[in-house]
């Protein structure tokens, strides 16, 4: 006992000093700085799927050209989605201000900005929501000093502008309520938030126009369904030359066992591309050796889906589409490619709002006979977990060493890890497929996964700055085992993450490239009549095949 | 004492204040946090600066060209080029340097020192501007280099090529 403070050390520890500013004044002063905002969704964007206050826009003037009654929208808006959801009224209610939260967020650990404190970032908004739904607001408001006391502000202009600022500088990554003692999710503030100023036409056009372009033609990129098919043409040319097989996929096939739905990224943006390859050589290998048929679909042409950072509504209506085709096409059930937030949408919106999709089956995998039951009812299963069980029957035949030339890393995607419990599986493809493999810090990986900073529609070229400082915890640990390992590839399953932690790499760690896991099965799977391989999936020369000089 | 003598001599001091100083650059209810000495997994900013100013001290006391100091700043101009500093006030915590300096140093010394310091700024000045090119590189070719390198392999478009585009990188 004789350790123990008395109470009167105790309160010496105590500092009484005052902070020397009120955050709740500092709202006059929000510096909308270039580097760290995404610009403002175009009109034409806004339109295409009827959401309110279609204008051109520019967060850095004055005038954001709202509706006169902005604040009635936004009051009536939190009031429905109190009664909607009880997670909102809850998270809006039960916070303590512990601080817990606040050093677990690596926009606020990247940039050091206080307003970046996950409990800060949510005041901005439970502020407005003490001052005009709770008794006790109400009467402090009218009361000298009342509002400081209480922590409420009332909904002005500027409180607006710098609650649009701060959430979207989240990328709803969920780091931070691992670590709530109270559970909160503090995206769910941020995607409340966010579907707030959508009421007022107030969407970044990083999000707003993938997602009309998903609603129009399929996919977030706006690619049309020739080129679409176009590009996956000309990998199985790519992959022809490389392995002598012709991995030829069917589109849109009527009957067929699966079909495969992966973000656009994959299909057009390096180096997802690579990875999309080791998909197509997956499915050739699965066809040729175990007859299995798999269907590709230029209309469902996106796994990912940018209405999650929009609205509940918009997250639905992107998501039908590819359970619709999956029912045109008739296909048992869906497997999903690579990818973050789509993810997410599966595992915890999809089943109550499109599901349950009792028009498709339980997954199996018809080779090895498992039951996905975690997909029970939503019917979608993740790659990884469907190769992980491949190679836990011994069905696929692979060689490692022609992966002997990386030395990997895993990210953990946030969504993935932390929003489907998707950990292991992954490491297990890892391991199968390449013998080089370290992890990162135990506080950098797994449920303590450090966000890419690019998330949540956030992967815009405007916000470098905040996409660099946001990536920084991440980037520290990649350089650690860069530094203490050899590592040379940082190996992930999430398309933004692909794009993201490329160009993260570029200014942190620059040794380092971006593979995704199925680039690396396609390296090592056997093809059943493959030639002999002399070059990887990106066309350069496998380990023992180098060029001498 | 030779001034070396007087820096290696006074290292742990030197090291202590400046950290102190640089972290109050950042608004106080961040820097409580950042000036922590946490594992450096959560708390990349303040142990990436201690390092550094670490790193620069025994440089100081040792032997430095332009270059030595440029590589050694760079982690933390790297992390202070995209936070909310303007670029005075990303480099401006090493002239607390000079300050933090006097108390500790002879009269004879402190122009030298002075001198010293202001080699430092220059170089940081230098690695700050590096930075931002970086970042200026990165948003002028990302999305080129992503996109557009894809679309250029699968010959769907006929443009600059990617390496046309990224010229002024490699040279």
């Amino acid at each position: 006992m004789a350790d123990e403070l008395t109470p009167d050390e105790l309160l010496d520890k105590i500092d009484y000093g005052t902070d020397s500013g009120n955050w709740l004044d500092t709202t006059k002063s929000v510096q909308i700085r270039p580097g760290m905002y995404c610009y403002a969704a175009k009109p034409e964007s806004v339109e295409t799927l009827s959401l309110p206050n279609a204008r051109s826009w520019n967060p850095t003037e004055e005038d954001w050209k709202l509706p006169d009654n902005w604040q009635q929208i936004i009051h009536e808006g939190i009031k429905e989605r109190l009664e909607r959801f009880r997670t909102f009224k809850i998270f809006m209610d039960v916070c303590v201000r512990c601080g817990a939260c606040a050093d677990k967020c690596h926009f606020f650990l990247g940039t050091g900005d206080p307003k970046n404190m996950p409990v800060l970032r949510a005041e901005l908004l439970r502020s407005i929501y003490r001052n005009d739904f709770t008794t006790a607001g109400k009467i402090l408001q009218n009361i000298p000093g009342g509002q400081r006391l209480g922590g409420n502000r009332p909904l002005t202009l500027d409180a607006l502008k710098e609650m649009w600022y701060y959430f979207f500088q989240c990328t709803e990554c969920r780091r931070c309520s691992v670590f709530c003692p109270y559970g909160i999710d503090t995206a769910e503030i941020t995607i409340m938030a966010r579907e707030l100023f959508n009421l007022l036409g107030l969407n970044i056009d990083w999000i707003a126009t993938p997602v009309s372009n998903c609603y129009t033609t399929g996919n977030h990129l706006g690619i049309q369904p020739h080129a679409f098919k176009d590009m996956l043409e000309f990998f199985v040319e790519d992959i022809e030359d490389i392995t002598g097989v012709d991995c030829t996929p069917n589109f849109q096939k009527k009957g067929a066992d699966i079909l495969f739905i992966t973000p656009s990224g994959d299909v057009f943006a390096d180096p997802g591309t690579y990875t999309c390859q080791g998909y197509l050589i997956l499915f050739q290998y699965l066809k040729e050796k175990y007859g299995l048929d798999v269907t590709w679909s230029t209309y469902a042409s996106e796994g990912g889906n940018f209405g999650f950072f929009t609205s509940h509504e918009t997250m639905k209506r992107l998501n039908a589409k590819m359970y619709y085709e999956a029912k045109r096409l008739g296909v048992k059930w869906i497997l999903g490619g690579e990818c973050g937030h789509m993810w997410r949408v599966i595992h915890q919106y999809m089943d109550t709002m499109n599901g349950p999709a009792d028009f498709l089956e339980v997954p199996v995998n018809p080779i090895t006979g498992t039951k996905f039951h975690n997909a029970a009812s939503t019917k979608m299963v993740h790659i990884t977990e469907f190769t992980a069980d491949l190679i836990k029957h011994n069905k696929l035949e692979l060689d490692k060493s022609r992966n002997a030339n990386r030395i990997l890393t895993f990210h953990d995607s946030c969504n993935p890890a932390r929003g489907m419990g998707l950990l292991d599986e992954p490491r297990y493809v890892i391991n199968n497929v390449c013998d080089n493999f370290y992890e990162m810090p135990p506080n950098t990986i797994r449920e303590n996964t450090f966000c890419c900073g690019s998330g949540a529609g956030l992967n815009a070229g405007e916000n470098m700055e905040l996409r660099m400082a946001g990536a920084l915890p991440r980037a520290t640990a990649l350089k650690h085992v860069h530094e203490k390992y050899g590592v040379n590839t940082l190996g992930t399953i999430c398309a933004i993450d692909r794009a993201a932690l490329s160009t993260l790499c570029e200014y942190w760690v620059p040794e380092v490239e971006v593979a995704g896991i199925h680039e690396l099965v396609g390296n090592a799977l056997i093809l059943p009549g493959e030639k002999e391989r002399t070059e990887d999936l990106r066309m350069e020369p496998l380990p023992g095949c180098e060029e001498e000089e | 004492m030779t001034l070396k003598k007087t820096l290696a001599r006074n290292h742990d001091m030197l090291l202590k204040k400046w950290f102190r100083a640089t972290i109050e650059t950042y608004p106080p209810q961040a820097a409580r946090i950042l000036g922590k000495d946490a594992d450096r997994f959560d708390n990349p900013v303040g142990s990436v600066t201690r390092e550094t100013l670490e790193q620069v001290l025994h440089l100081l006391a040792s032997d430095y060209t332009g270059e030595t100091l440029e590589k050694a700043l760079d982690p933390v101009i790297r992390i202070r080029a995209v936070q909310a500093f303007s670029a005075a006030e990303a480099v401006s915590f090493i002239f607390f340097l000079k300050k933090i300096g006097e108390t500790v140093m002879d009269a004879a010394h402190a122009r030298e020192f002075d001198r010293m310091v202001d080699q430092v700024v220059l170089a940081g000045f230098n690695r700050f501007m590096k930075c931002r090119e970086d970042i200026f590189l990165l948003k002028a070719t990302e999305s080129k280099r992503r996109i557009h390198a894809a679309f250029e392999r699968a010959g769907l478009v006929k443009e600059l090529k990617e390496e046309d585009l990224l010229g002024s990188k490699k040279s």
